[in-house]
């Protein structure tokens, strides 16, 4: 998928000026964010969990060399193949030769933010097989050719008309607006057909276990389970950083993901896959492929500072408790990943000169930080990814900040560092920002701090300082 | 292509390092026990369920009900089989399949079935495990009108029933059909997800780790329209869930 982050701006402004949007947002991302906050409420030893699941995550990716070994020899193990693919064009060719010799001709797609990376069914679809999302959330995003919303509520943008167009081809302005029943039923009718003739899936994984080879995946609707039963031809997508270590971590991961995700304490259905089908089992796929992505976590790992952002589980918290993410919403952060999530991973995996803007459009409240599961620092690296576009970046291209900027910033701090430059300094802005003034506040004032001044006042400086003022009261009490 | 090899060196390099460091030990977690401790583990988990049945069951069954499984507390084998028979009735059912469990046996489930003028089948090949033999009965399950199963464990945590697929156990026969009923023994009742986990890692240590695992939580649910939750999307849209108390 490209990435379009250079245009936060203008699709933050859009959602914005969108009155229906905003409703129809805000009332998801409360339900979860509440839903979140009462399961963990709920959980006595929820604290002990997230530093549990921290510290699987931390000694996984520190060790992530032995244990992607690990896996790929357990999934060989279990009569699997494993594909390492360094960028999402390799994992995409991979995955269509495979299809082609196998002569398939329907794939059915799982909920895979990774397959979202490779920009997969479009591409299948180029190729000619029928690839159908089958999440239904997804389902309709793909009815309406857009991406998805949110990591977990893909199509929480979309009113009931606009999904009743999108399934119902008769379905026209004014009639009566089927309820979420009704819809979903529809959508249940269309998919059952395309399940019965699927001969390959393409699934997401949530975890890897790399002691057994085996892949756990988490869903509500049951199209993880049609996905890992129904066709001949299983695929899993994982990016390499979905490794535990041990089985019994999937107790502890199980239960953080779920809850920080929807609030649930579980979800309708957890499948654990050791593989393909078994001989002597009554059906499931005769084969089983592993594709594991590196599509830029190299620079993530590589980065002491970043490296962190590789204990993302995806469960989508940090975006229903983020107030800037709740009105700009999910298409503004222009690639895959949205939210505070988003806006430290995307810039390092898509560059951060035309995303310069991600980290900046945060009030570091710190929410993200409290209800992340595995309590992963998104506002620290924020702030680095801000040091780094301001002055920190060697990379000329990244350091996105203007000479003239950072020229202004320089005089400003001389000008703090000094009782002398300080007095006169402000003399002088408080002469020259004058004429501007009104009634004590700065409203208009020329480019560059017009910026400020564009959507909000700033208070006109004082003529006489606090330090003169106090001077002439000490004086008068002699 | 990347091959393996060069694919795991990037990574090692990425971590600052020349070769892969084997992991000392991860002693916050307990991610890797021996199979002495992981037996322990599981037998642990096993007394428990036994031992604790009555209140386990209990449990389990407010858990299933929030879950949204219809749950009958069955006192006896006869209770049981004319609840699973006053489903088949109330769905008209025409089809239904079943799995091969020793509790379907033991509540009669096969007369209790037929009497309502159902068919029932059994999700067992009779040693045909051909593609085509596979088409048959996946079609089968997608006509079907209830699936019966029974379960190899439940968790009273969550109110989760627990199938390992495998030959007499098709994977959807709890999936397909829009009814699904799952039937119960007092005493396969664990108390959470650590034990059911303790216990799958005993049976990979001892190298009997099923081929998959699927835990099951209510019906088949979806809130991708507005938000609103819908049940019944790709798998069941009713679920019933029948304990049959101790004989």
């Amino acid at each position: 998928m490209k990435p379009l982050t250079v245009n936060f701006r203008s699709k933050a402004a859009m959602t914005l000026a969108d009155a229906q949007i905003q409703q129809s947002i805000e009332h998801v991302y409360t339900g979860f964010y509440k839903g979140r906050l009462t399961a963990a409420g709920d959980t006595p030893d929820w604290e002990d969990l997230r530093t549990k699941g921290k510290a699987i995550k931390d000694h996984t990716i520190a060790h992530l060399d032995y244990y992607l070994g690990l896996l790929a020899d357990n999934v060989e193990k279990n009569g699997g193949s494993v594909f390492f693919a360094d960028d999402a064009e390799e994992a995409r060719r991979h995955i269509i030769d495979l299809a082609h010799k196998r002569k398939i001709k329907t794939v059915i797609k799982s909920k895979s933010m990774v397959s979202e990376e490779m920009g997969l069914t479009e591409a299948m679809n180029d190729e000619g097989f029928e690839t159908v999302e089958t999440d239904l959330g997804e389902y309709i995003i793909q009815l309406a050719n857009e991406t998805p919303y949110h990591l977990i509520a893909p199509a929480v943008h979309k009113s009931r008309a606009d999904v009743a167009k999108l399934l119902d081809e008769d379905y026209k302005d004014g009639d009566r607006v089927p309820d979420a029943t009704e819809l979903t039923m529809m959508a249940r009718e269309k998919l059952r057909g395309v399940f019965e003739r699927a001969d390959m899936s393409v699934t997401g994984v949530n975890f890897a276990v790399a002691e057994s080879g085996s892949i756990a995946l988490v869903t509500n609707e049951g199209n993880g389970r049609m996905s890992t039963t129904v066709p001949r031809v299983h695929v899993a997508v994982m990016g390499m950083e979905k490794i535990i270590p041990s089985i019994q971590d999937l107790s502890t991961m199980l239960r953080i993901l779920i809850r920080s995700a929807t609030g649930q304490r579980i979800s309708t259905y957890v499948t654990m896959v050791n593989g393909k089908r078994r001989p002597e089992e009554e059906e499931g796929p005769e084969e089983f492929h592993l594709v594991i992505l590196n599509n830029g976590r190299q620079k993530l790992l590589e980065d002491p500072q970043m490296r962190e952002s590789l204990n993302c589980i995806r469960c989508g918290a940090c975006l229903n408790a983020c107030p800037v993410y709740r009105k700009v919403g999910g298409h503004a952060y222009g690639w895959v990943y949205p939210g505070p999530i988003g806006a430290i991973v995307t810039p390092v995996l898509t560059g951060l000169k035309d995303a310069d803007n991600l980290p900046a459009a945060s009030s570091l409240c710190g929410a993200c930080h409290d209800v992340c599961p595995v309590k992963i620092n998104i506002p620290r690296m924020l702030l680095e990814l801000r040091y780094r576009t301001a002055e920190g970046s060697t990379d000329k291209d990244e350091r996105t900040s203007s000479a003239t900027e950072r020229g202004i910033w320089k005089a400003w701090r001389m000008g703090m560092m000094g009782r002398r430059r300080f007095d006169i300094g402000s003399r002088i802005a408080s002469i020259a920002l004058k004429p501007l003034s009104r009634n004590g506040w700065l409203t208009k004032v020329p480019p560059p701090i017009s910026g400020w001044t564009s959507t909000r006042d700033f208070p006109a400086i004082s003529m006489s300082s606090l330090k003169s003022r106090l001077r002439k009261r000490n004086e008068g009490s002699k | 292509m990347a091959d393996r090899a060069t694919f795991i060196a990037g990574v090692t390099a990425g971590l600052g390092r020349t070769e892969v460091l084997l992991p000392s030990s991860i002693t916050e977690t307990a991610s890797f026990e021996d199979a002495s401790a992981a037996k322990a583990k599981a037998d642990k988990a096993a007394t428990d369920a036994s031992e604790r049945s009555n209140e386990l069951a209990d449990q389990m069954a407010e858990e299933a009900t929030k879950a949204g499984w219809k749950v009958h507390r069955a006192s006896n084998t006869e209770d049981a089989a004319s609840y699973v028979a006053s489903i088949c009735v109330q769905k008209k059912a025409t089809s239904v399949l079943r799995s091969n469990h020793d509790a379907l046996d033991q509540i009669g489930v096969d007369a209790a079935v037929t009497n309502t003028g159902a068919t029932l089948e059994k999700t067992e090949h009779s040693g045909d495990y051909s593609q085509d033999q596979i088409e048959v009965s996946k079609s089968k399950a997608f006509s079907a009108d209830i699936g019966i199963t029974g379960v190899d464990y439940a968790i009273a945590e969550t109110g989760t029933v627990v199938l390992h697929p495998r030959s007499g156990l098709s994977r959807l026969v709890s999936l397909a059909p829009p009814t699904h009923i799952a039937v119960l023994r007092s005493g396969e009742v664990l108390d959470s997800l650590d034990e059911l986990f303790a216990m799958e890692r005993n049976d990979f240590m001892s190298g009997e780790l099923a081929g998959s695992m699927n835990l099951i939580s209510g019906p088949s649910k979806t809130a991708d329209i507005e938000g609103t939750t819908v049940t019944g999307i790709h798998g069941p849209l009713e679920v019933h869930l029948v304990i049959l108390a101790d004989s």
